[in-house]
Formats: structure tokens, sequence, C-alpha cells
């Protein structure tokens, strides 16, 4: 309430026009956070388990497409679009398969026996992951951060006072692309149905003919492929890689996906898109915003946790005994 | 999991033959396993560490730095009992836990340096100084209040939304306490060293760096003091709360077990530790510097808990030793050499690439490995909960059950140890039940 209090009275000093930029901006993060959400909320949807080394699945993305760039000796945008578009899909193509491969083995190896223990298991071991994946990045790319080169051309279109840039533009479009996908795979293909069966009950799925584990595997490959997605849209965006990005991404991406009622895809892309949003606005209109802002979107996820647990979109459920 | 169905008697194990050895060799008139079981191996260990510091330079040269390592070493284990606290025995887990070392910290050097910053950092204000003595409990106070406040909304969710609302917590106090010009902001602060006090036997300075020993002392006895509370705590009917809504929270509540205050009381006896952690350590080294205080302290205090052993005082204490020797001492031995010895040798030198390697930054790489590792194939720790072992076998738990139990589980523990029947024997299971216990 303090923060839309800020907020609004700021707007009405500083006039519109900004107001509305950081909206864009807010909506160019949101399409980024949905993305990592989903990664989030898929995984717990399906074996309840908060994956905290999805953020760091995230920056090794981010680590290896800037290796990759580096490799090819890409400084600038290349002048033909037809090679701008083919390395944009190279390096998402890079991105999603190093995240959905890297998601896909810590379920392998680590939460899948770990399956039948208690709760309190997997949750250590996953943040024993993240940390793993963290420290091997620091010991590999030192403790310093990189820019992504400028790869993408940095025009964009003006209506009135408000500047929409390309790149943003291209960014949600790309990411509604990629979650309208993820909606058509799980509502109308087999494996997602086996999927949706799965999150459900695996016992009974795995009774009616469905390969549990196979699922629960494809489930983490793809949200992983979802965050090397946006592991692109970041370092054209940001275009800083640090071993701890993925640490505060992760973080500020589990309050979007808790935020729209975890378990609930359609309620990580809201909540993505309304925590990019208030970031934007923290950062443009509180007192040296930017360095409150992770204090802001933790500061609502308590405030969600305590006042609807469910999230906006999602549905009260009694604990599984 | 099959070999605890199957008692193994083929052949002695290295664990058999330590065994049998110390209970056929004799001193004094008992046999070594007399001393070196239970309580009476917690005083000769407790006698022992008194000691260390009466230790003279001409034995021993490096005794100054390795009593300014045991001393950190204290303050991890108190921080170390505390967490277990709420991640033993409440089952919750608390990933924050570095924001009420942070409180701590803070009380302490604004309760004697005297002044803070207004909301603006413009002027000074003036703030009252106490000693020491008084600072602990008021800083213990302060972060057992941040607990109770953060703790009561939290605390009726599942337990793994707390996880992150604790780890955002954790996040949040540093960035406050770093953003805050009232607490000089990223610069920190730096306390003033506690003053000289007087006792009937003389003065006891702690301001001398070539003597660490009343911190050392200071530390200790505080660790002793919270393993008495702790374990008092335990045994008593709120630590059998605990104990039921950690194995299943439906079955504790419709036992007439309060979830939210017993939950509430857990975190904010950890914070309240967490407090005192804090103090200790500020007054001891004694500046602040904020961006320390981050994830990774939280996390090595959760590796000592489950290195050691969830849920078990002696495994907490033995984890927190044995990780914050290996960080303090360990790696500083090994560090500098390395390095010097790598930078000396030939470029072309097989082992040259040590120059390039920070053995800090590696050591978390050892740490989330150990993590994993323990909770894949140890999750019971080094030296797991008495309690947990004496269920297990009390029950008589089938091996599909034993797996479900898993985390707590003494695994292979009861097959390994006969006679597992009463708290005496942790300390012995500490000396053998190990991976090396694994042989067969």
């Amino acid at each position: 309430m303090l923060t839309l209090a800020t907020v609004l009275s700021a707007a009405s000093t500083d006039g519109l026009p900004i107001l509305f930029q950081q909206i864009e901006i807010g909506v160019t993060l949101g399409a980024m956070y949905a993305l990592v959400a989903l990664g989030y909320t898929l995984v717990y949807g399906i074996i309840e388990l908060i994956n905290f080394a999805h953020g760091d699945i995230f920056m090794w993305a981010t680590v290896i497409m800037l290796v990759v760039v580096n490799a090819m000796h890409i400084a600038a945008p290349p002048s033909n679009f037809f090679a701008l578009i083919g390395l944009l899909l190279l390096l998402m193509a890079v991105g999603m398969v190093v995240s959905g491969s890297l998601n896909f083995g810590l379920e392998r190896f680590i939460y899948r026996r770990l399956r039948r223990a208690p709760r309190l298991a997997p949750l250590i071991a996953a943040v024993g992951a993240s940390f793993i994946l963290e420290t091997v990045a620091q010991i590999w790319r030192g403790s310093g951060s990189y820019a992504f080169p400028d790869i993408f051309p940095p025009s964009g279109v003006s209506i009135g006072s408000l500047r929409i840039p390309v790149l943003d533009a291209f960014i949600v479009f790309m990411a509604v692309g990629l979650m309208i996908l993820l909606d058509r795979f799980i509502r109308m293909t087999k494996i997602g149905k086996a999927m949706r069966a799965t999150a459900q009950d695996p016992e009974a799925a795995s009774l009616m003919g469905v390969n549990v584990n196979r699922t629960i595997g494809l489930t983490f490959l793809i949200g992983g492929a979802l965050a090397g997605a946006a592991a692109m849209f970041y370092n054209l965006y940001v275009g800083q890689v640090w071993y701890l990005t993925g640490f505060q991404l992760g973080l500020i991406a589990f309050t979007a996906a808790v935020l729209g009622g975890i378990g609930n895809i359609y309620g990580a892309v809201l909540g993505g898109f309304v925590i990019g949003i208030v970031e934007a606005l923290a950062t443009q209109y509180l007192p040296n915003g930017s360095s409150w802002a992770l204090a802001v979107v933790f500061g609502i996820l308590v405030l969600i946790l305590v006042l609807r647990p469910s999230g906006l979109l999602g549905q009260q459920v009694p604990n599984k005994v | 999991m099959a070999t605890q169905t199957t008692p193994k008697q083929a052949t002695p194990s290295r664990v058999d033959r330590m065994r049998s050895w110390a209970s056929e060799t004799m001193i004094a008139g008992r046999p070594v396993i007399w001393y070196v079981t239970g309580w009476r191996f917690a005083l000769i260990a407790l006698i022992l560490t008194i000691l260390l510091p009466l230790v003279p330079y001409d034995v021993y040269p490096g005794i100054q730095s390795l009593v300014v390592a045991m001393t950190t070493v204290w303050i991890y284990v108190m921080l170390a009992l505390g967490l277990n606290i709420v991640v033993g025995y409440a089952g919750l887990l608390d990933l924050g836990y570095v924001a009420f070392f942070v409180i701590g910290s803070y009380t302490f050097a604004a309760g004697t340096f005297g002044q803070l910053h207004d909301w603006t950092g413009g002027g000074v204000f003036p703030v009252p100084t106490f000693p020491m003595i008084w600072l602990i409990p008021i800083g213990a106070l302060l972060a057992g209040f941040f607990g109770i406040l953060l703790g009561a909304p939290t605390l009726r969710l599942r337990g793994d939304y707390l996880a992150i609302v604790t780890l955002g917590f954790g996040e949040i106090v540093p960035i406050v306490f770093q953003n805050l010009p009232t607490f000089f902001g990223n610069l920190g602060m730096s306390a003033t060293q506690p003053a000289p006090i007087d006792t009937p036997f003389g003065q006891i300075t702690f301001t001398d760096p070539l003597n660490n020993a009343p911190f050392y002392y200071l530390a200790l006895g505080l660790v002793v003091l919270i393993t008495l509370g702790v374990a008092a705590l335990r045994d008593s009917s709120v630590g059998r709360a605990w104990v039921a809504i950690r194995e299943d929270e439906t079955a504790a509540e419709t036992s007439g077990v309060n979830l939210t205050r017993t939950k509430l009381l857990a975190f904010a006896l950890g914070a309240f530790v967490g407090g005192i952690g804090g103090v200790i350590n500020t007054a001891f080294v004694p500046s602040i510097l904020p961006v320390n205080f981050n994830f990774n302290v939280s996390i090595t205090i959760l590796i000592m808990v489950v290195l050691g052993g969830i849920g078990s005082i002696p495994g907490v204490i033995v984890g927190a030793i044995i990780l914050r020797l290996f960080d303090v001492y360990i790696l500083g031995l090994i560090n500098d050499p390395i390095h010097q010895s790598a930078l000396v040798a030939p470029a072309t030198a097989p082992l040259h690439f040590l120059a390039n390697v920070d053995f800090n930054v590696m050591k978390y790489l050892i740490y989330g490995i150990v993590l994993v590792i323990m909770i894949l194939l140890r999750p019971q720790g080094i030296i797991p909960d008495a309690r947990r072992r004496r269920e297990l076998k009390g029950i008589g738990a089938a091996p599909e059950d034993m797996s479900a139990v898993g985390l707590f589980e003494a695994e292979e523990a009861g097959a390994d140890i006969p006679a597992l029947d009463n708290l005496d024997q942790t300390a012995y299971a500490g000396e053998g039940s190990d991976a090396q216990g694994r042989d067969s």
C-alpha cells in the first residue's frame, strides 16, 4: 500500500509518460520472469518441490550463451536481417538445451532418488545443487560480471513520449508465443495429458499406463528449456552475465509463481507480469530505488503468503495426508 | 536399505574391530569405551577444550591462532545449535538464519558505538551504550522478537513456503542495513571492543590481541549453556511437540498440539540463539561489513546441521566444529602455501593451475557437494539423533517404512551398533559410524 501511494504521488508530479515508460519496462521484465516462473510452477505442480536450482540453471544458460557468442567473435548486431534471426535462434537453442538438460539431469540424478523421502530432503538437496551450480560458475568465470555484447539492433518505435524498443517487443512477443505453445502442449498432446494426470495423482496415473518417471523428467526438461529461452532474453535485455544472477532472478520468479498461485501456469504468467511491473515502478519511484527493488519484491511475497497463500489464481487445496 | 534386515556377522567390520579394541584396552582400570561414552566423553572433551588456551607458546607456537579459530568455531556451534532447533526439532527449513545473526551483530555495534546517523544520514543521535553482558540478552531478545514478527504470519503456511520466506528475509535484512544511512550503509560499523570486567579474581580484558582466552571462554561458556538449554527443551513437552509436528503435522494437530504456537516458539528460540551468536561475533571481530552477511552464511550453518545430523545435539556440534575448523584453520593453512609453491613452480608444472584456484571459493563447491551427498547417502548425518534411532528400533519398522522416514532415519546405525538404547551411545557412534561403517 505504501509502495502504491508513493508510486501514485510520484506519478502525479513526474507526469504520466514516465509511468507508462516504466510499465513498458515492467512488461518486458515480466515476460522474462513469467518464463522462469513457469519452470518453478511446472515442477511444483507435478512433484511439489521448490526447485531452488532453477535460477542457477537459468544463469548457466546465460553463461554458455556468452561463451558461444565470444567463440563466434560477434560483438555487434549482424547487419543482415536473416543473420540476426539465425543468430537469435541459435542462441535460444543453446540456452534451451543447456538449461533443459541441466534441469533434467538434476531430476534424474538427485531429486528422483529422494522422491519418497520427507519433504525437507529434496528441498535441502535442491539448495545444495544450487550452491554447486553457482560455485562452479564462479570458479570458472570468476566473481565479476561480464557484459553480453549488444547483438540486437537498438532501434525502436516512439508513440508520443513513450518509446518501445524493438527488442522489448521481440521479447514480449516471443515469450507470449512460448507460453501459448506450452499451454497448447499441456492441453492438447498426450504427453501434456500425462503431465496433468501425474500432477493430480502419480500412483493412479501410473496405473493408467503413464510412465511417471519419464513424465516428471520431461516436465523438468520443459521447465528448464523455458528458463533457457528467458536467459537469452535476459542476455539481450540486461546483458550482465554473473554467477549470482540466477539466485536473484530465481527468487523474483519464484515470488511471481507464488503470487499467481504456484502450480498454476496461468498464475505464473500473471504473477510474472505483475512482479515485473512492480519492480520497474519501485526502481523508478522509490528513493535509491534499484537497491530496494528486491526488498519490495520480497515484501510482496510475504504479504501474499499471509493474505492469500493460494495466490491470485490458485485454489485452496487441502493438504495431502 | 536391505542391509539393516540382515545383521552382518561374517567379517568383523572396522567399526567392530574398533569397538572390541575399545572394550579390551584398559586405562586406569576401566576400558577405553567407558571413557568415550555419553556424558563422560562430553566431560573429557569439555575439559580438553577448557585447557586449550593454557597450552604455552613454547609447546605449540600456533596456539594463539588456534584459540582465535576455536573461538569462531564456538560461535558457529552456537549458530548451528540454534538453527537445529528450527530445522532439526520442528522440521522447518530456515534459509535466512543469517538475518538473526545480523540483528545480533548490529545490536552490539550500535550498543557500544554510542551514536547512529538519523534517517537521512545527515546528523547523528546518541544511542545508550551498554556493557557486553547486557548486550548479549538484548541482542538475543531483539532477534527473537524479529523471529516472532516474521514467523507469526508465515508459520501457518506449508514448510516449503517458509523456506522461501525465510530466504527472502535473510536477503532483506542485510539489504535494509546496507541501505539505511542510520547504520552507516555499505560502510558497516566498527564496534567498540567490550570494556574490561572486574571480577573477584582480577580484571578480565577482552582487548588484548595476544590473549584471546577471555573471548574463548565466553564463547565456550555460552555454548555449554545453550547446549544444556537445548537438551532440556528437547526432552520437555515442547520438544516432543516439535518432533510430533516434524513427523506429521496433521496427526500432531489432531492430538492437541497448537501448531502455530509450537512452531513459533521453535522459530523464536532459533532466532534468539542466532542473536547471541551475532553479538559475540561482533564483539570478537569487532567490525561489521554488511556485504558479508549473505546467503552463504545461512547455507554454511545449514550444512553444519545436515553434516552432523539433523536434530542431534552432539552431531550438530561436531558438524559445526568440522566445517568451521576446515574453513578458518585448515583452509587458511593450505591456501597460502599452495598458492606460493604453485606460483614459484614453472608454468609448465602439472600443478601450476593451482595458483589460480581460490580455495576460499572452492570451499563453497565442497559445501554444496557435501550437502547433496549427505542428503542422498547419509541423511541422518555423522552422529544421528539418538531418540530417532531409538524410535526406529522400538517400533521395528519395515524397510519400506524406513526409506519413507528418510531424512532423520538411522539408516544402518541400528544394524551397525548394538544396544542403542540410550543417549549415552552417541559419543562412540561418532567415532566409527561414519562412511567407513558402510564397509559391507
